[in-house]
């Protein structure tokens, strides 16, 4: 069982040998491949990752302007509801300005006939007065 | 207990096979060419493997790439845990050969019935169930540590030697025999133990009651291949380190 002899360093250099021809068509290729494809994996990740990053960033941005954007179209939509409410309050104003106004002439108008309706009916007073007496004490007694 | 294998080996259903070897001689050298054959078989494999996966390397992966790749990523997490993120690196060709090579050869000896292949003399098994193979990988291993050491440190590394106190100097030496020898036995003989219980056992019981054995040895296997990586791994990162982290 236990016979040394030439095999063992005929083993040894053979061992050796194998090594360099494993190393040659097995751990330096293919380490190299592996090496090859972690950087791939990494740098593929590593674009991801920035590629990410600025989506994130781009939309935030897009967002905020959004946000800004909806505040300016409030304003405006404010702006133009205060315009609005301040023309329509102007246009009552003036328009019961206006009614104010013809009532007044009317009223006038009213006050200015009834005043000529009596001085009308002034006038007539004693034409009517005297036909009142007429009639009641006879023409005769009332003209003489 | 050989003796009582031998008896059994004279049966004609299963035989076992214990210290035969295939023996070729190079030069007036001589080698197990069992070992060297099934190794070659592991080598050929991890290989294959290798050249399909990474023959045309898509960014996305699919069949052979995305196995290599589940294995390189599970490789170099053990080497990191060990290592440290910073210092991995480098080890990770020599932590991860280690692994594979005994995991693939492991396996294979539980795996593929190299015993129906005959060779003139001994048997086919896994090349980790051999000492010599154990043993190699084991002196690498602490080659590895001792070169990751001065590397790192220079001759400042045998301060780790007297430090924290000159008193532990003989175990600190010692340490260096025992870690490349308990990794090499610690191998070796749960692979050849866990081969020859599947042996007896199929001695004994051709059928059916070896397979939850067989299971565990496949277990057994990972998890051996497991511990002789990290280990390795860890004496490594002890050397760089160098303040004294005592045995694991």
């Amino acid at each position: 069982m236990f016979d040394f002899d030439a095999t063992l360093p005929l083993m040894a250099v053979q061992f050796l040998i194998l090594m360099a021809l494993l190393n040659a068509v097995f751990f330096k290729p293919l380490s190299k491949a592996l090496d090859e494809r972690d950087n791939y994996i990494r740098q593929n990740y590593k674009d991801a990752e920035d590629r990410l990053a600025k989506t994130q960033e781009l939309a935030s941005q897009y967002e905020r302007e959004l946000a800004q954007t909806r505040k300016a179209a409030q304003e405006i939509v404010i702006a133009a509801q205060n315009e609005a409410q301040e023309r329509s309050n102007q246009k009552i104003a003036e328009a019961q300005r206006e009614a104010q106004q013809a009532r007044e002439k009317a009223a006038a108008e009213i006050e200015q006939q009834k005043q000529e309706a009596m001085q009308s009916l002034e006038g007539q007073v004693s034409a009517l007065s005297r036909q009142m007496l007429e009639k009641l004490l006879g023409a005769d007694w009332v003209n003489s | 207990m050989l003796d009582v294998l031998d008896t059994f080996s004279a049966l004609p259903i299963a035989s076992l096979e214990v210290g035969h070897h295939l023996y070729w001689h190079i030069g007036n050298l001589k080698v197990h060419g069992q070992v060297f054959i099934t190794s070659w078989i592991v080598i050929a494999i991890l290989l294959t493997a290798s050249v399909l996966a990474t023959r045309n390397i898509q960014r996305v992966p699919t069949g052979a790439q995305n196995l290599m790749e589940y294995a390189l990523e599970f490789l170099r997490d053990l080497a990191k845990s060990q290592l440290g993120e910073k210092e991995y690196r480098p080890w990770l060709p020599f932590i991860g050969t280690l692994f594979l090579f005994i995991f693939v050869s492991n396996w294979s000896g539980a795996l593929v019935p190299w015993k129906l292949i005959h060779i003139p003399e001994g048997e086919l098994a896994a090349p980790t169930n051999d000492i010599n193979t154990t043993v190699a990988l084991a002196l690498l291993t602490s080659i590895a540590y001792f070169y990751a050491g001065f590397k790192k440190k220079g001759l400042g590394y045998f301060a780790k030697y007297i430090e924290p106190t000159p008193i532990l100097l003989p175990i600190a030496i010692l340490e260096d025999f025992t870690k490349p020898l308990s990794l090499s036995f610690r191998l070796f003989g749960n692979i050849l133990a866990d081969e020859l219980v599947v042996a007896v056992l199929v001695l004994l019981v051709p059928l059916f009651v070896p397979i939850p054995v067989m299971m565990l040895g496949l277990f057994t296997s990972a998890i051996q291949a497991l511990v002789f990586a990290t280990l390795a791994a860890a004496y490594i990162h002890e050397a760089l380190e160098g303040h004294g982290e005592e045995e694991h």
